[in-house]
């Protein structure tokens, strides 16, 4: 038994949510002129930094593709990020496996046939974490991609969701997992592209019945429309901002 | 589907949301806890009063609603004369959660922060709270205050934690207050919030803050049924309150619980479940697993407040302190009689009588130190886990000699299990409960207590009257009597014992059944059996091989995974049957009729049909779902006198002897295999037809029908248990029975090396047998059935686990000599068999598993309470037979045969097989003035030196009892009572 109810029967999950509701959702773009495009995002108590460059010319021969740009992807945990002082190595798997899912995910949204011959790389600190981190990787490159001016033909959004197991052996979905709720329960984490239900990322690390799929996955698409919106309305006040401020 | 967020907007600033940072720092490394709090104004009230909090109903993923609870007729009492809700905090569910689970209570609203605090302190309290919630009866609510963003309190700086969780409470409930008086304002009917606490600076802050608030006790004196609340309310809280420092302690400190857990890890303690020697309450044993036999605690310092079934840690004494287990009965009762409750300074924690007992016992095993390894004696430092129940006990008359007064006073309760201390209880209604079965819990056993104090719970009725008794001893073993709750009663058929099988062909519950109403099936079963689980049948198949069917009541097919029945007989784990009495683990109507596979009535059926060949070689297994209609339900005598009858030559007949024939052959083989035949006493108790009062006790006699359907029961169990186990490796449920460990024999081999001669091998089950089947003593034809109750005694008892926990060789059946084993054939009566049934009807295919099936660490806990229903079951079961024994004898007096089982240097234990009871007879008992014994502990002999003669005796020799019935005064149970006529033939005068 953990130490928190996860999910108690009053329907309350241990930070106050309910079922179907994502924690507190922040972010910025163009936060830094070092690169081409940056963001920050704040999802919870997970926050990220992202930034990219590109397109720009291979900085190795294995990028170099001669039909499509190359996505390069680098993450970086900050030591300070977790409950322990931690350093992550640059080999740690789990983070060469985060960095191909992120590559992948976005080599199918970007409009990759434009820039032949060059590479676009992104860049992703974590300064905390607290559960649903490769979904905020993901919405934070798609804001630093839109900054950046890369061409893509929509949002990628990701979120995650959770199966909890009711003491009756009914499940319940619980949508935006925060590290707790991480750590006890299976979950999985979802991205899809634009309004579309178009799923491009589907990522899962435990297991999980077959049957709870179907639900969490539903929920799942919804979190994400509603990530949707908010990154929409993000990036329309950054450019109402540029507007005003002349750069256009 | 819709999703919400909170904005940033609009909880920045504003206090809907909190963010904590906790650096903490535990050996030199620094951790960092987050919690973010979501404060929220959509948390409902619930009280069915209120229309404002409606709209705050949210629904889960389902859309499934939770009502309100709290109710618009709130409850007035004599202490808040108003219509009220109450609240309780922490130390009232910490201490006086009897009172609180009281019909009386209702309409009470948990705190978040309280329920917190509970969890953290006591998880099995804390389930009982969310029970009490759940079943909605007494309408208790929980009301999430720190998610709540008006009832959310920030720790001040400087504050302690207790300090702000109580600030917590009292904000919740002025805020109920300010809540129900808007409510009120909308309804015109006024409810008042009263927080009740112990916590005297929790109370006068509370005045202070204009909250209505007293303690638990004012708050119950206004009730009516105050006095047995008050007693209710645990000894624990008013010590609390009323902490007078004692100087001297009597019990050695307990060590810290890292203490303990480092010393475990090292090796330098030792952690096992403690146990109390039937024979002497000054010694205890625990078996760890670093040494192969079980260390010695002895005397109360070291005992040092354990109680028998808590998880202790001990420290192993040094070698010279190493002694022999005792020789000797001492009882309680005869060493502690004097104590006074009331008075506790004077108290040493070993009286000089229990000190001059126990030097005597080292003096003994000082001098017999030359045979043998002495036993490691060890040290109690610690409780894991107290393992505190319920106790049925009687309230000890000597220990109150004044009656009368309803002033509160300390009694002694004597529990009903010996190895239970005395247990200490304050209480204003001792006068009306001498003479009473009463139910206590232990609340505390703190280091200035010779004795555990307890709090009263409930009475059970005079004792020895049957009712008391029965339910005495049911309580003891733990077994769920009440009747069935209204929700598993809905889970029966709504056709009740209208139900038929389906005629029609197309019925969807006849899908990939099998029809054998054809076949001449019948059972067989003890006289008056109603819950015929399981019928035989057998024919000649034109190959010359038999086809034999042993067909098992469907029960499956009635109680669905998940549902509140399956719930229930989960829990129930098994029925339990007293002599008198039967304690159904499923309702009546299945158990005894749907189910039942009662003759002349189709019914469905579980069938295993094999294919046996003249010399009872198995060439072909087959299983189904089937209907059945059983031709004939038999005793087992008339089964054996149908099967006699030559005259008798019809196919049904023909079939049993078949059966009767191959169950021969196959008996054989599983005796080759090295099957054990054990024994253990049983009888059967002759009741007056009408008034069903016991009159007399018979042994019970098996037949030759007896086997014939316990070898084909086998069969089937073995079959199942290897298709269940193909078809799921990590999750079957199946039976095990361990090897038993060579030192349990030590004993016995050595008895019957000294005193016979005779040696017994224990390598294998195949050995054993064989040399059991040695072990006989031709003057004395019982001594082989002794030999088989003692071995019997040696072994270890076979458990339920879950395939995938065990490897494949430790699966064996030590005393059937089997692989692979589980149980199928019983299914009305045993959970374990409803759980074999559903895996095996995945396994053929016949339906999909249900997800708690495939969860091994769900049947981990399934088998965990079955395991321990099961052996509760045999033991209340054993209680039964004692109890109605001894009102069988009540008045009469008569003189049996008896043989001695355990010689100590002050008594004999006598068994005497008619009874099938073991009794103790004390040196002290044979003449009024004790006399002189002599005990030879190397060659198990007694000698007595009596007024009239000297004689003595050894161990496993026939000695005439008389045996007539007596009320044990300690125990308040009647039970028999044996004095010594002759031993070997002498007359003792």
């Amino acid at each position: 038994m953990s130490r928190y109810e996860i999910l108690s029967p009053e329907g309350l999950r241990t930070d106050g949510r309910r079922w179907n509701e994502i924690r507190r959702f922040s972010a910025k773009m163009a936060t830094t002129t070092a690169a081409d495009g940056s963001s920050y995002v704040e999802h919870g108590n997970t926050k990220v930094i992202c930034s990219v460059n590109g397109p720009i010319e291979p900085r190795t021969a294995n990028a170099r593709n001669s039909e499509r740009v190359t996505i390069t992807v680098d993450v970086c945990f900050a030591a300070f990020s977790g409950t322990d002082r931690k350093k992550r190595g640059r080999g740690d798997k789990r983070v060469l496996e985060m960095q191909s899912a992120l590559s992948r995910t976005f080599a199918s949204t970007l409009l990759t046939a434009l820039h032949p011959r060059s590479e676009v790389h992104v860049s992703l600190h974590i300064l905390s974490q607290d559960g649903s981190i490769l979904a905020t990787c993901v919405n934070a490159a798609t804001l630093a991609l839109v900054d950046a001016g890369v061409p893509m033909t929509d949002y990628v959004t990701a979120c995650t969701v959770a199966s909890y197991t009711n003491p009756d052996e009914s499940d319940e979905p619980l949508l935006d997992m925060n590290s707790a709720e991480e750590m006890d329960l299976p979950g999985i984490t979802l991205a899809t592209v634009g309004r579309s239900d178009r799923i491009s990322l589907l990522q899962l690390e435990t297991k999980v019945r077959l049957e709870r799929l179907e639900g969490m996955l539903a929920v799942g698409l919804d979190g994400c429309g509603k990530i949707r919106q908010l990154l929409d309305e993000v990036v329309r006040e950054h450019g109402n901002e540029m507007a005003r401020m002349g750069a256009l | 589907m819709t999703s919400f967020k909170r904005s940033f907007g609009d909880s920045c600033g504003s206090s809907e949301l909190s963010s904590k940072v906790f650096l903490r720092s535990s050996k030199g490394k620094c951790t960092k806890i987050v919690r973010e709090l979501y404060l929220r104004r959509d948390i409902p009230c619930s009280s069915k009063l209120c229309t404002r909090c409606l709209m705050d109903i949210k629904g889960d993923s389902y859309g499934r609603k939770k009502p309100f609870v709290l109710s618009s007729n709130a409850p007035v009492n004599g202490t808040i004369k108003v219509p009220h809700y109450i609240v309780p905090d922490t130390n009232v569910f910490l201490h006086c959660m009897d009172v609180l689970e009281h019909a009386a209570i209702t309409d009470v609203i948990i705190l978040q922060t309280v329920l917190d605090e509970v969890r953290a302190r006591s998880l099995p309290l804390y389930n009982r709270l969310r029970a009490l919630v759940a079943s909605g009866e007494k309408r208790f609510y929980v009301f999430h205050n720190e998610f709540r963003s008006e009832t959310y309190v920030r720790r001040e700086p400087g504050e302690t934690i207790n300090d702000r969780n109580d600030r917590a409470v009292r904000r919740g409930v002025q805020w109920y207050h300010e809540h129900l008086k808007e409510v009120a304002s909308d309804s015109g009917k006024s409810i008042a919030v009263v927080m009740v606490s112990n916590d005297k600076g929790n109370l006068d802050k509370g005045k202070r803050e204009g909250v209505t608030c007293c303690n638990i006790k004012e708050y119950v004196s206004g009730m009516k049924s105050s006095d047995e609340l008050l007693d209710m309310i645990s000894t624990a809280l008013e010590n609390e309150n009323a902490k007078i420092a004692k100087g001297d302690m009597l019990y050695p400190e307990y060590y810290s619980m890292s203490k303990m857990m480092t010393g475990v890890k090292a090796g330098t303690l030792h952690q096992g479940k403690f146990n109390i020697s039937p024979y002497n309450f000054l010694e205890g044993s625990i078996h760890v697993p670093s040494f192969d036999r079980p260390l010695l605690i002895l005397g109360r310092e070291n005992i040092n407040r354990s109680v028998h079934g808590d998880q202790v840690v001990v420290r192993v004494l040094p070698k010279d302190q190493w002694k022999h287990p005792s020789s000797k009965i001492i009882e309680e009762e005869t060493m502690a009689k004097n104590d006074n409750p009331e008075v506790e300074q004077f108290e040493a924690i070993e009286t000089e009588q229990e000190r001059k007992a126990l030097i005597d016992e080292a003096k003994v095993s000082q001098g017999a130190i030359g045979e043998g390894k002495p036993q490691p004696t060890a040290r109690v430092v610690g409780v894991i886990k107290r393992n505190w129940r319920y106790y049925v006990g009687h309230l000890d008359r000597s220990s109150a000699p004044s009656v009368g007064g309803r002033s509160q006073r300390n009694v002694f309760l004597i529990p009903m299990d010996k190895k239970i201390p005395k247990i200490r209880l304050r209480t204003r209604q001792a006068s009306e409960l001498f003479g009473k079965r009463i139910v206590v819990s232990i609340d505390a056993w703190d280091r200035t207590s010779r004795y555990p104090s307890g709090h009263f719970v409930r009475s059970l009725g005079e004792v020895e009257t049957k009712e008391a008794e029965t339910e005495a001893l049911l309580l003891e073993w733990d077994v769920q009597y009440r009747p069935f709750p209204r929700a598993v009663l809905d889970c029966l058929p709504k056709e009740g014992h209208e139900w038929r099988v389906p005629q029609d062909p197309e019925d969807p519950r006849l899908h990939q059944r099998t029809d054998y109403r054809g076949l001449l099936v019948c059972s067989i079963d003890p006289p008056g059996c109603q819950d015929i689980d399981d019928a035989l049948h057998a024919n000649r198949m034109p190959n010359g091989n038999y086809e034999v069917g042993v067909h098992i009541a469907d029960v499956t097919h009635f109680v669905k995974p998940n549902t509140a029945m399956d719930d229930e007989a989960s829990v129930r784990g098994t029925t339990v049957y007293l002599v008198d009495k039967r304690i159904d683990m499923l309702p009546p109507l299945l158990g005894t009729d749907l189910c039942s596979l009662k003759p002349c009535v189709e019914r469905f059926a579980f069938s295993v049909i094999w294919e046996i060949t003249e010399s009872g070689d198995i060439v072909g297994t087959k299983f189904s779902k089937s209907m059945i209609k059983s031709r004939e339900a038999f005793s087992y005598e008339q089964a054996q006198l149908r099967i006699d009858d030559k005259s008798r030559n019809d196919e049904l007949t023909q079939g049993m002897r078949t059966l009767l024939m191959l169950s021969k052959k196959l008996r054989q083989k599983r005796m080759d295999a090295g099957a054990l035949n054990l024994a253990s006493p049983e009888v059967r108790i002759e009741t007056e037809s009408e008034t069903s009062d016991p009159i007399d006790v018979k042994t019970k006699e098996m037949l030759e029908t007896n086997s014939l359907v316990e070898e084909f029961m086998l069969l089937a169990n073995i079959s199942v248990a290897g298709k269940i186990y193909e078809a799921f490796s990590q999750t079957a449920l199946l039976r095990r029975h361990g090897a038993p460990p060579a030192p349990n024999f030590e004993e016995l081999q050595n008895q019957l090396r000294v005193t016979r001669g005779l040696t017994l091998h224990t390598d294998s089950s195949k050995a054993l047998a064989d040399s059991l089947d040695r072990c006989v003593d031709p003057s004395n034809p019982y001594f082989n059935t002794l030999v088989r109750i003692l071995a019997t005694r040696c072994m270890v008892s076979a458990e339920y686990f879950c395939s995938g926990t065990h490897g494949y060789p430790e699966f064996r059946h030590y005393g059937l000599a089997s692989e692979i084993y589980t149980h199928f054939t019983s299914p009305i009566r045993r959970y374990a068999d409803v759980v074999a049934h559903r895996q095996l009807a995945a396994a053929i295919g016949y339906e999909p598993l249900h997800p708690t099936l495939h969860s091994k660490a769900k049947l981990e806990n399934v088998c965990g309470n079955i395991n321990n229903r099961h052996r509760n079951a045999q033991m209340a079961g054993r209680a039964s037979v004692e109890y109605h024994v001894g009102q069988a004898l009540r008045g009469k007096v008569t003189e049996e045969e008896g043989y001695l089982m355990r010689i100590f240097s002050n008594g004999l234990v006598v068994f005497v097989p008619r009874f099938g009871v073991e009794g103790l007879i004390r040196v002290r008992d044979l003449a009024p003035v004790e006399p002189k014994s002599e005990f030879d502990a190397e060659n198990y002999r007694l000698t007595v030196e009596g007024s009239t003669g000297s004689w003595s005796v050894g161990l496993f020799d026939r000695v005439v009892v008389k045996v007539m019935d007596d009320m044990e005064e300690h125990t308040g149970k009647r039970k028999i009572k044996m004095t010594l006529v002759s031993v070997e033939g002498q007359k003792l005068v």
